[in-house]
C-alpha cells in the first residue's frame, strides 16, 4: 500500500456516507416542518451558490439579488396563471429574462468598485420592489401589487405542474439543483475563464495589465448568476405557493444571501453551503422563539455572527472546518496529509 | 486563489453530520393527551396590529374557558378545547409558516385566524392544501371566500358589505339633512385590506356620483403621516373614508386635529378605529367621527352587559366587534365538533358547512351578535353577517361609540350628528 491510501479510503467512505445520507434523508425525517427547514436550507445554499459566482469569484458585493429571485418567481407564475405554461418551462423563461436584465445592469455597474457596486445593485433591487408593489395588472397578467400572488392550488402531487402536497419531491428537486450549481461552480473554478474571473476579482489592475478582459468575464458571471438565481425563484414560488414584493424582492432577502456567503466563505465552493447550514437554523429558530421579542432579530444575530467571523476567520468558516476535517482524517488514518 | 478553490466539500461533511444529529434528536414524537382538542390560532401578537390581535386572543380564551367549564365537547366524552396561539406579526410569510407548523407539528384539528386579511389570504391556502378547516372570524377581504375553497369559513361580513353600509348611510343622511356631498377622499393602509376597501369605494362612488379628489394609500407602519394629512387639507373633501390599523388610525386622527382638517363626515372602516386604544389615545379628537362595525356594546341584546362587564373586569377594556366575532367563532367551532362527533378534519369541515346557529338557542357566543344567525353559504361565507354605523360621542364626559345606523337598532335617544360640527 502506498502512503496516504488509507487516509484516502476513509475520506472517500465519509463522503459517500454523507451523500447517501443526504439522498435518503426524507426516509428518516417524516415531520414536514423539519423537511421544510431542510428544504429552505438547501434553497438558500443554492441561491447563495448562484450569488457566489459574482459575489465570490468576481470579487464584488451584489446586494440586490432578490430582484432576480423575484424575476424568476413572477415570470413563471404569471406565465402559468395567464397562459397555463407549466412552471417547469416558465422557470427557464424567467431565468433567461433574469440573465438579460443581469447583463444590462452588469455592464455599467460592474465597472464600479467597492461600495459603489454594492449600492447600485441595492438601488436596482429596491427599484424592482417598488415597481412590483405599484403594478397590479399589466394587460392580462396579474402582478398583484403589494398583495403579491397566491398560486392556484392543484390537488395532490402534480409533477407536471411543479406542485406537491408532500415535501419529499421539493427536497429532491432542490437537492439536485444544488448539486448542479455546485458542479457548475466547481467546473468554472477549474477552467481558464474561472481563473480570469478570480484574477480580475482579486487584482483587477494586475489582471488587466496581463491582458485579461476583466469586465467581460464579470458580466458573464453576472449573467450566469442571475440565470441560476431566477431558477431558485421559481422553486421558491412553487414551494410556498404565495409570494409578495416585500418578501421576495426585499433587501432582507438580498442581505441574507450575502451574509450566508460571507460567513460560510465567499469565493469558495463549499462556503455558501456551510453558511446556509449554519445560518438557516439560526434564522428559523430565532423566528420561532424570539419573534415576539423583536422582529428582525435574526438579522441582528446574523450581523453579530458576521462581525465575529470577520474578526476571527476573515475568509469564512470554510477554512477552520476544512482544517478540522483534515485533522480528523489524520487521526483516523494515522497518516499525515501531504502538504500542498 | 487556487488554494481557496480546493476547500471542497470537506467542511460540508462535518457540518452536515452535526446538523443531522440535531435534527434527528428533535424527531421524538409528542404524545397528545386524551380528551383534548387542539385548535390552532394565528393572530398578530406583535407588530402594528398587536393590540387587536391580543383582544382577539383574550376573547378566544374567555369563550374557550366558558365552553370547557360547561362540559367541553359532550359528543367526544367531554373533551376540552385547547388553544395553541402563534404570532403572525401581521406578516403573510410568517402566517404561512405558522399555518404549516400548526398543521404539521402541533397537529391541530382546525385553525382560526388570522385577523389581517393579508395573512388570512395565503394561510387559508395552506389549510386548504392540507384539508384542515380554517375558521376566519374577522378578516374581511372579499376574495378570501371567493377562491372555491372547501375548508375556509368566514363569520364576519365581506368588506364589500361594509362599504355598502358606509354609502347607504351617506345617502340616507343626504336625504334627512339636505346636506350637499360631492367630493370624497380615500385614505387607507396599503395592505390587502386597505386596497380591497379602496377598490370598493371607487365602484360605489362612481355608482352614486361622487367625485374622488384624493386616493391615498400609506404604509400602516409609518411613524409620521403629516404628508398624507397635508394632501387631505389641500383637497378639502366633503367626506373622508378611512381604512386604518390601530397605530396609524390614532396618528391620522391626531394629526388631522392638529392641522384642523374639517369634513362633513369622516368615516372609518372598523379595524384600528374599533380598537379601544383609538378612543383612549385620540380623546376629544375623534368626537363625531363615524365608524362601521359589525357589533357594538350598546346593541339591544340582553346578554351583552354581563359579558362585557366580565370581559372589562378581566382585561380592562370593552368588547369590540372583532372580539365578539372571535368569541362567537369558538362557539361555532365547538358546535361543529359536537355535531361531527370526531376530530377528523374532513368530518369537522362537513359539520361546519352545515352550521345553523341562531340567537336564542342558549349559546352565549351567538346571543350577543348584532344579527340573528350564523349560516355559511357554499363559498364558506356567513350569509347573515350584519353591519352597524357608530358615531364617536361624548356621553357624560366619556367618549363612547354610539350606534346610529341602521336607525332601527340605534341607541335609544341618539341620532347621528351630521354634518360633523
Amino acid at each position: 500500500m502506498n502512503s496516504g491510501s488509507r487516509r484516502k479510503t476513509i475520506d472517500t467512505v465519509l463522503k459517500v456516507a454523507l451523500a447517501v445520507l443526504v439522498f435518503t434523508l426524507p426516509l428518516w425525517i417524516k415531520n414536514p416542518t423539519y423537511m421544510q427547514i431542510l428544504i429552505f436550507m438547501l434553497l438558500y445554499a443554492y441561491l447563495t451558490t448562484s450569488w457566489n459566482l459574482v459575489g465570490g469569484f468576481a470579487g464584488v458585493l451584489p446586494l440586490g439579488h432578490s430582484a432576480y429571485v423575484g424575476i424568476g418567481a413572477y415570470t413563471s407564475t404569471i406565465l402559468w396563471i395567464t397562459w397555463g405554461v407549466s412552471p417547469w418551462l416558465g422557470m427557464w423563461v424567467g431565468a433567461f429574462i433574469a440573465a438579460v436584465v443581469g447583463t444590462i445592469i452588469g455592464i455599467p455597474t460592474l465597472k464600479l468598485r467597492g461600495a459603489y457596486f454594492a449600492l447600485s445593485t441595492m438601488a436596482f433591487g429596491e427599484g424592482v420592489r417598488v415597481l412590483a408593489e405599484n403594478t397590479v395588472k399589466v394587460g392580462p397578467c396579474v402582478v398583484g401589487g403589494p398583495q403579491g400572488i397566491c398560486l392556484p392550488l392543484v390537488p395532490g402531487n402534480n409533477l407536471a405542474l411543479f406542485q406537491f402536497v408532500s415535501k419529499t419531491p421539493y427536497y429532491y428537486i432542490i437537492l439536485i439543483m444544488l448539486c448542479i450549481a455546485l458542479f457548475i461552480t466547481w467546473h468554472i473554478s477549474r477552467i481558464r475563464p474561472g481563473y480570469y474571473l478570480a484574477a480580475g476579482g482579486e487584482e483587477p489592475e494586475a489582471a488587466e495589465a496581463l491582458g485579461v478582459n476583466v469586465s467581460k468575464y464579470k458580466v458573464w458571471a453576472m449573467a450566469l448568476s442571475c440565470f441560476m438565481t431566477a431558477l431558485g425563484g421559481t422553486f421558491l414560488a412553487q414551494l410556498t405557493l404565495y409570494f409578495y414584493p416585500k418578501q421576495i424582492l426585499g433587501l432582507d432577502f438580498s442581505f441574507e444571501l450575502a451574509f450566508i456567503a460571507l460567513i460560510g466563505g465567499r469565493g469558495t465552493i463549499a462556503g455558501p453551503v456551510i453558511g446556509a447550514l449554519l445560518l438557516r437554523p439560526v434564522s428559523e429558530f430565532t423566528r420561532i422563539y424570539l419573534s415576539s421579542v423583536l422582529p428582525g432579530l435574526h438579522l441582528v444575530i446574523f450581523g453579530a455572527i458576521l462581525i465575529l467571523v470577520m474578526i476571527y476567520q476573515p475568509f469564512g468558516l470554510v477554512r477552520p472546518l476544512s482544517r478540522f476535517y483534515d485533522r480528523m482524517l489524520d487521526a483516523l488514518s494515522g497518516e499525515k496529509k501531504k502538504e500542498r | 486563489m487556487k488554494r481557496v478553490f480546493r476547500h471542497t466539500l470537506k467542511g460540508v461533511v462535518v457540518f452536515g453530520l452535526s446538523v443531522l444529529l440535531v435534527l434527528s434528536a428533535g424527531q421524538a414524537s409528542k404524545a397528545a393527551g386524551p380528551k383534548e382538542i387542539k385548535i390552532g390560532n394565528i393572530l398578530p401578537l406583535s407588530g402594528p396590529s398587536a393590540s387587536v390581535g391580543l383582544q382577539n386572543k383574550q376573547a378566544v380564551e374567555l369563550a374557550t374557558e366558558k365552553i370547557n367549564a360547561a362540559g367541553g365537547i359532550k359528543s367526544l366524552g367531554g373533551a376540552k378545547l385547547v388553544n395553541v396561539f402563534t404570532d403572525s406579526k401581521g406578516d403573510p410569510n410568517v402566517g404561512v409558516t405558522a399555518a404549516e407548523q400548526l398543521i404539521n407539528t402541533e397537529k391541530v384539528v382546525l385553525i382560526s385566524g388570522a385577523w389581517n386579511s393579508a395573512v388570512t389570504y395565503p394561510s387559508t391556502q395552506v389549510a386548504e392544501r392540507y384539508q384542515v378547516p380554517y375558521v376566519v372570524p374577522v378578516s374581511v377581504a372579499d376574495k378570501i371566500t371567493e377562491r372555491g375553497f372547501k375548508y375556509t369559513f368566514r363569520i364576519a361580513a365581506k368588506d364589500s358589505w361594509w362599504t355598502d353600509y358606509q354609502f347607504k348611510f351617506l345617502e340616507e343622511q343626504k336625504k334627512l339633512t339636505g346636506t350637499k356631498i360631492e367630493t370624497m377622499a380615500f385614505v387607507y393602509e396599503n395592505g390587502d385590506w386597505g386596497t380591497g376597501m379602496a377598490k370598493q369605494w371607487h365602484e360605489r362612488a362612481k355608482k352614486f356620483g361622487y367625485k374622488v379628489v384624493l386616493d391615498e394609500a400609506y404604509p400602516s407602519t409609518a411613524s409620521d403621516l403629516t404628508p398624507v394629512v397635508m394632501k387631505i387639507k389641500t383637497k378639502k373633501p366633503d367626506v373622508i373614508l378611512l381604512t386604518s390599523n390601530a397605530a396609524d388610525a390614532i396618528l391620522l386622527t391626531n394629526t388631522m386635529a392638529t392641522m384642523k382638517v374639517k369634513a362633513k363626515a369622516i368615516i372609518g372602516t372598523g379595524g384600528g378605529h374599533a380598537d379601544p386604544a383609538f378612543r383612549k389615545n385620540t380623546g376629544k379628537n375623534c368626537e363625531y367621527m363615524f365608524d362601521v362595525v359589525e357589533w357594538e356594546t350598546d346593541l339591544g341584546r340582553p346578554q351583552i352587559p354581563a359579558l362585557n362587564a366580565e370581559f372589562k373586569k378581566r382585561y380592562g377594556y370593552d368588547l369590540a366587534g372583532e372580539s365578539v366575532d372571535a368569541f362567537a367563532s369558538v362557539y361555532v367551532i365547538a358546535d361543529a365538533l359536537e355535531r361531527a362527533k370526531s376530530t377528523d378534519p374532513k368530518k369537522i369541515r362537513d359539520a361546519l358547512a352545515a352550521t345553523k346557529l341562531c340567537v336564542g338557542q342558549g349559546k352565549l357566543g351567538i346571543d350577543i351578535l348584532s344579527y340573528d344567525c350564523i349560516e355559511f353559504d357554499k363559498t364558506g361565507q356567513n350569509k347573515h353577517a350584519g353591519i352597524v354605523l357608530v358615531q364617536f360621542r361624548d356621553v357624560k364626559g366619556t367618549m363612547e361609540r354610539v350606534t346610529v345606523f341602521p336607525t332601527k337598532v340605534a341607541r335609544p335617544g341618539f341620532k347621528a350628528v351630521f354634518p360633523m360640527p
